[in-house]
């Protein structure tokens, strides 16, 4: 029973010389009746309980005022300095979002012809009432100087009045059953067998208008190399496959899972 | 992921409550809350921090032992080294002996007007 305890709890018990094991001692442990004191919960206390960890929404509270005629913006940066996000107070694109990828495709949208005429933006991605930009200076992270430049092209944009975005780029917009069938069929056929063998997987959770919402698991929850997966990888894949689809949000928690990175 | 120097939980439990003390999990270190008042039992505020000084890699409020707790809202102020004070208040959700709930949100990135 005291070596019973030991496993248990994992501590010598100095006042009891350490008797060698033996065969006797184990048949004696293994036919020895489990008594009400080794059923007793004190004996696992440091095996931590496995819990299922649940998201819930954060509540924000609106960061422009409401019902203000003026144009306003906000500029995040990523915490990577890699792109910054821009919100604005009102719609830019209902329903659907859209990737440019150059000058050339920008041509008939005011918004992005303007965002493209500033000399460091890279790509940009215009979805509800934001509009996401990269630099093509990747080794600078200061993006006030830029993001005044951007502040100002979406603001002159909006206030000229024209099409934000082009009329084709609208008429062209694929359904959503579109975008679903060749988003799976790129994860079937190329994103998941490429990221299997680090145990990884990609799952496609929701369609809307264009956008795509995507989780990563297995291997690649938590993993620390999953944003360059997702950028790099997974972005490139789904683009050069369906071009037509727009924002790609990735909704994985990474500090979650059975096997995170950081655990 | 900062060094977290103290948080301060509120938590505002609905019909739902529960008598057991809460506990939380930090970096998957079950622990009690330090400076209590109130308690979790229906209807009632629930308040209690904890002075960590660690580096935060996940943060949960832990369900009951049995039961269920119908929690309305959960308000947690965070003093993390390096990064001004910063609150963030979650929704409402239900615990039992099978869950927690993720309260640890990142400092807010910087934001400005353009």
């Amino acid at each position: 029973m005291n070596f019973i305890k030991r496993i248990f709890t994992g501590m010598k018990q100095d006042a009891e010389p350490d008797v060698p094991m033996d065969s006797s001692v184990t048949e004696d442990i293994e036919s020895s009746p489990v008594t009400e004191e080794a059923s007793q919960p004190e004996a696992t206390p440091s095996f931590p309980d496995v819990r299922r960890v649940l998201q819930i929404p954060v509540i924000s509270e609106g960061i422009f005022p409401e019902n203000s005629d003026e144009v306003l913006i906000k500029a995040q940066p990523s915490p990577a300095g890699d792109q910054c996000l821009f919100t604005v107070n009102r719609s830019l694109m209902t329903g659907n979002s859209w990737f440019f990828t150059d000058f050339e495709s920008a041509a008939g949208s005011t918004l992005a012809e303007k965002l493209f005429c500033l000399e460091d933006v890279e790509t940009l991605l215009v979805c509800e009432c934001t509009v996401t930009i990269t630099r093509k200076d990747k080794t600078l992270v200061d993006w006030v100087p830029l993001a005044k430049e951007v502040g100002t092209a979406i603001r002159e944009a909006i206030q000229e009045g024209g099409g934000l975005i082009s009329e084709k780029i609208i008429a062209d917009l694929p359904t959503e059953e579109e975008i679903r069938e060749g988003i799976q069929k790129v994860i079937d056929v190329e994103v998941n067998p490429g990221v299997a063998g680090h145990g990884g997987n990609v799952t496609l959770m929701a369609v809307r208008g264009n956008s795509v919402t995507i989780q990563m698991g297995g291997g690649c929850q938590g993993c620390s190399a999953a944003d360059l997966t997702l950028k790099q990888g997974i972005h490139t894949s789904f683009r050069t496959a369906v071009p037509r689809v727009g924002a790609i949000f990735d909704e994985t928690d990474h500090t979650a899972g059975l096997n995170p990175f950081f655990s | 992921m900062p060094k977290v120097n103290t948080f301060k939980v509120k938590v505002q439990t609905g019909p739902q409550g529960m008598s057991e003390p809460v506990h939380f999990n930090f970096n998957s270190h079950k622990m009690e809350f330090e400076n209590v008042t109130g308690s979790a039992e229906s209807g009632k505020n629930f308040e209690g921090n904890f002075a960590v000084n660690s580096f935060a890699h996940s943060l949960t409020l832990v369900g009951p032992q049995s039961g269920k707790w119908g929690i309305e809202k959960i308000t947690v102020e965070y003093d993390c080294e390096n990064e001004k004070p910063y609150t963030v208040q979650f929704g409402g959700v239900n615990l039992d002996e099978t869950t927690e709930v993720n309260i640890w949100q990142d400092p807010p990135v910087l934001a400005f007007d353009v």
